[in-house]
């Protein structure tokens, strides 16, 4: 599967559409609900982007992951992250060995290297065990004993991270939130769909899921579906709104809002602006188009800036969630019409 | 197949020309209410502050007129330049493509089209293309194909034109604001010129004769003049005095078509009397005194002219005649309200070098005999009230009372009064029968003097009372015209009560 590389446009973009409604559907036949969340998962994947999950244990985050590599034929790995977990558990160390009778050191790769890497309950790591997925997360590579190894494309990284258990665990730092492309969070199943979760999971039937890309081939097809997403085209008038939604929910900024200033210490970096332009370009090309659109931007803001603005003590106290101050942004941001 | 590049510039340049039309139409209306209202001040004027009573001087009126054509034409100007301001601003191919982009809804594929294929940035809008740009140029034409700029964008004036009537209503209230403060009510001179304006109006609207239409735009002239606070009343006096022998010579041509049997008098300078009896077309009969003296000498002070009563003329001469009469009271009151302005008016210094050289205020000879004398006999010894000129000017004073002898007054040694003296009456003879001339009236401090002709009424065939339709009739301008104003305005030095035996004599 997959379009030559003399496929035309359109069809290229037919192809995009078709791998990732697949893919979807193939992660939807594990999963039950969660739509939005496969949605953004898969759209990190096809932006070059990695992905925070938060929500409660039990919720499927692991097994979504899972069955997504497995879906696409890419390999995957899981880091359980725990507080004394170290960062050459991660990302691996050197071993001596010792071959046709001379002793050297070998490395000896980590999790970190495959191309779908889950580190679940990654707050429960010390910081120093979180910032060594640092670099790997926004180099795509990995540096041991002055060594540096490439980790092969595609490469993301799932983290899931429990809001509740607060005792023992280590918020992530916000040089390593600012690299996640989104936060999703996952909610409560609905009672029709928590129906459908029993019946599939204490029954004896298994669900399997089809691979849409074969292992050997998977990883070229995504980076050319990738590149696709890099070619869809922003006009430049809708790159003055991003900057706006950036501005306004900068505290401080260019056309702050009220509720900026006074509930958040800081507001996104230029990565969410990226952030924004990625996942509104998989957006367009979902709904057909080569370009993006004002809507595409709209849908993309909130999961891609939820996790880079820092709230204060006052919000804090106050309740006031990073949700509701971009709703108020979006509402204050009049979209430039003629 | 259609270029959207194409589409989307005839687009702009239409966005452009409805921009700068609709950025001009915000002018329209405040211009043409302006020039409506400042073509139409004198109408607005008659159906209402003159018609309750007020008038607006001309010099004001002027000065709204001014204003209003000075807002029309900054209104024109502001429009010209916000429209091709808006045009040009319109004339954005991308910001077109975006309206274009809401018009076809699609969702900023034209908009990201028009920014790759501006035809103004070149080559720079080439380097931003990625291998999609066909796929989208593609979709351009699907989403253009049927799209028409004149549909999509019309001339929709209603919202500028809305506004721009709240523009102009709000200016309208204004200058009618404006004209409302400036209004006053009429003075004396203004009342007199109102009616003159009206009654050239009239004759204007009644008569075909050239001669009444120039009449009637002397009229106006004069009314204008009348009005004019920087005229020297001299040449007030010459303008109405103007039309006053025009009116004159053309009642005596009339006159003289309708005379078929009779004589006439009162020609000018003609001495005497005159019992003419009109039988021609007009079938009138007219008979009165045409006594005419006209003794106007420089210097003497005794001259003033006197108008001839023309006999034969004043027959049934229908509504133009009335009219004509009209206008001579109206003239007639002119003339003596200028006169007493004059003589209100500060005097000159006498004393002052080169005052002999300036002209007075005194009537050309001959040039109206219709001009009423102050007394039916002149004393060429008496100063009239023909102003002097140079050293003489100290006698340019008012026969009777004036400021001048309230001044003299001392006052009485009785201490009762400040004139010190009886107002005597006086034997005023009230009528006087054609021809005859009464004796001089002395009248003192009157503002108005009233006379009325008597009525006559004399025995018909069989002993039946009728009336006399031979009865003598005013053939010239009679008038309750005011007097000059002698009363001396300053406050008195002291008040006291008048005496009793004084209060029965004083009203």
């Amino acid at each position: 599967m997959g379009a030559a590389p003399q496929a035309s446009p359109d069809q290229r973009v037919a192809e995009f559409r078709k791998v990732f409604s697949r893919a979807e559907q193939e992660v939807g036949r594990v999963i039950v609900g969660h739509q939005d969340v496969v949605r953004k998962l898969l759209t990190a994947l096809f932006s070059g982007g990695h992905i925070l999950i938060e929500g409660v244990p039990g919720l499927g985050k692991t097994l979504m992951c899972k069955t997504a590599a497995d879906t696409l034929g890419l390999s995957f790995k899981r880091i359980q992250f725990t507080p004394d977990l170290m960062p050459s558990d991660i990302i691996g160390t050197q071993v001596l060995t010792e071959t046709d009778g001379h002793r050297e050191f070998q490395f000896k790769p980590g999790p970190i290297f495959a191309h779908v890497v889950l580190g679940d309950e990654i707050n429960r790591a010390t910081p120093k065990t979180q910032s060594a997925v640092l670099e790997a997360m926004e180099e795509h590579q990995v540096t041991v004993f002055g060594l540096t190894y490439r980790l092969d494309p595609p490469y993301l990284v799932l983290a899931t991270q429990n809001p509740i258990e607060l005792e023992g665990t280590y918020p992530l730092p916000e040089a390593q939130m600012d690299r996640f492309l989104f936060k999703v969070v996952m909610v409560s199943p609905k009672p029709d769909e928590l129906r459908e979760i029993l019946g599939r999971t204490t029954g004896t039937r298994a669900h399997q899921t089809e691979a849409i890309f074969k292992p050997a081939t998977a990883a070229q097809e995504i980076e050319a579906l990738k590149g696709l997403v890099r070619e869809v085209m922003v006009a430049e008038p809708l790159e003055r709104y991003i900057i706006a939604v950036i501005g306004a929910c900068t505290p401080g900024g260019p056309g702050a809002i009220p509720e900026v200033s006074q509930y958040l210490r800081f507001g996104p970096s230029p990565r969410g602006a990226q952030a924004i332009i990625l996942s509104a370009k998989v957006n367009a090309l979902l709904a057909g188009r080569v370009t993006v659109s004002y809507e595409d931007i709209d849908d993309a803001v909130v999961p891609c800036l939820r996790h880079r603005l820092l709230r204060n003590f006052q919000a804090e106290a106050e309740n006031v969630s990073t949700e509701s101050i971009l709703e108020q942004v979006q509402k204050r941001l009049k979209r430039p019409r003629a | 197949m259609p270029n959207p590049v194409e589409i989307l510039g005839r687009a702009r340049n239409r966005i452009a020309h409805v921009a700068a039309i609709r950025a001009g139409a915000y002018a329209i209306a405040p211009a043409i209410v302006a020039i409506l209202l400042a073509l139409g001040l004198g109408p607005i004027g008659r159906i209402t502050w003159v018609r309750w009573g007020y008038v607006l001087a001309p010099e004001h009126a002027a000065m709204l007129r001014d204003a209003l054509y000075a807002i029309a034409a900054g209104a024109v100007a502001a429009g010209a330049i916000i429209a091709v301001r808006a045009y040009r601003r319109a004339l954005d191919f991308v910001a077109a493509a975006e309206r274009v982009d809401n018009a076809v809804h699609a969702r900023q594929e034209i908009l990201t089209f028009a920014t790759l294929a501006d035809p103004d940035l070149g080559e720079a809008a080439n380097a931003s293309r990625t291998p999609l740009f066909p796929l989208l140029w593609r979709h351009a034409i699907g989403l253009l194909e049927r799209f028409d700029s004149i549909k999509a964008f019309p001339l929709a004036l209603g919202r500028p034109l809305a506004r721009s009537s709240m523009i102009a209503a709000a200016l309208a209230a204004v200058m009618i604001l404006a004209a409302m403060g400036l209004v006053r009510p009429p003075t004396r001179e203004q009342a007199i010129a109102t009616r003159l304006r009206e009654i050239a109006r009239e004759i204007e609207a009644t008569s075909t004769d050239p001669t009444d239409r120039a009449i009637a735009g002397e009229a106006s002239a004069a009314a204008d003049a009348l009005e004019n606070p920087k005229l020297p009343p001299e040449q007030k006096l010459k303008k109405l005095a103007d039309v006053m022998r025009d009116l004159d010579q053309k009642k005596k041509g009339a006159g003289g078509d309708k005379k078929g049997a009779g004589t006439g008098g009162g020609t000018q300078a003609a001495k005497g009397k005159g019992n003419g009896q009109s039988q021609g077309g007009k079938q009138g009969q007219g008979s009165g005194p045409g006594g005419s003296d006209k003794s106007n000498q420089p210097g003497t002070g005794s001259g003033k002219s006197q108008q001839g009563k023309n006999n034969g003329s004043s027959g049934k001469g229908g509504k133009q005649d009335k009219t004509s009469v009209e206008l001579q009271n109206e003239l007639a009151k002119a003339q003596a309200q200028v006169e007493t302005d004059a003589a209100n008016s500060p005097k000159p210094d006498a004393n002052k070098p080169g005052d002999d050289n300036k002209p007075g205020n005194a009537p050309k000879s001959g040039g109206n005999p219709e001009q009423k004398g102050s007394a039916p006999n002149p004393d060429s010894t008496r100063p009239g009230n023909v102003p002097k000129a140079g050293a003489a000017a100290q006698q340019n004073v008012p026969p009777t009372g004036g400021a001048q002898n309230s001044t003299k007054d001392m006052g009485s040694n009785l201490g009762d009064t400040h004139l010190g003296e009886t107002p005597a009456a006086a034997n005023y003879q009230r009528y006087l029968k054609p021809g005859e001339k009464g004796a001089a009236l002395d009248i003192h401090d009157a503002r108005y003097v009233m006379f009325r002709l008597p009525n006559s009424a004399t025995v018909g065939a069989g002993g039946k009372t009728v009336i006399d339709t031979n009865r003598p009739t005013a053939t010239t301008a009679y008038v309750n015209a005011p007097l000059k104003e002698t009363r001396d305005q300053t406050t008195p030095d002291e008040r006291q009560l008048v005496p009793p035996r004084y209060r029965d004599l004083i009203h």
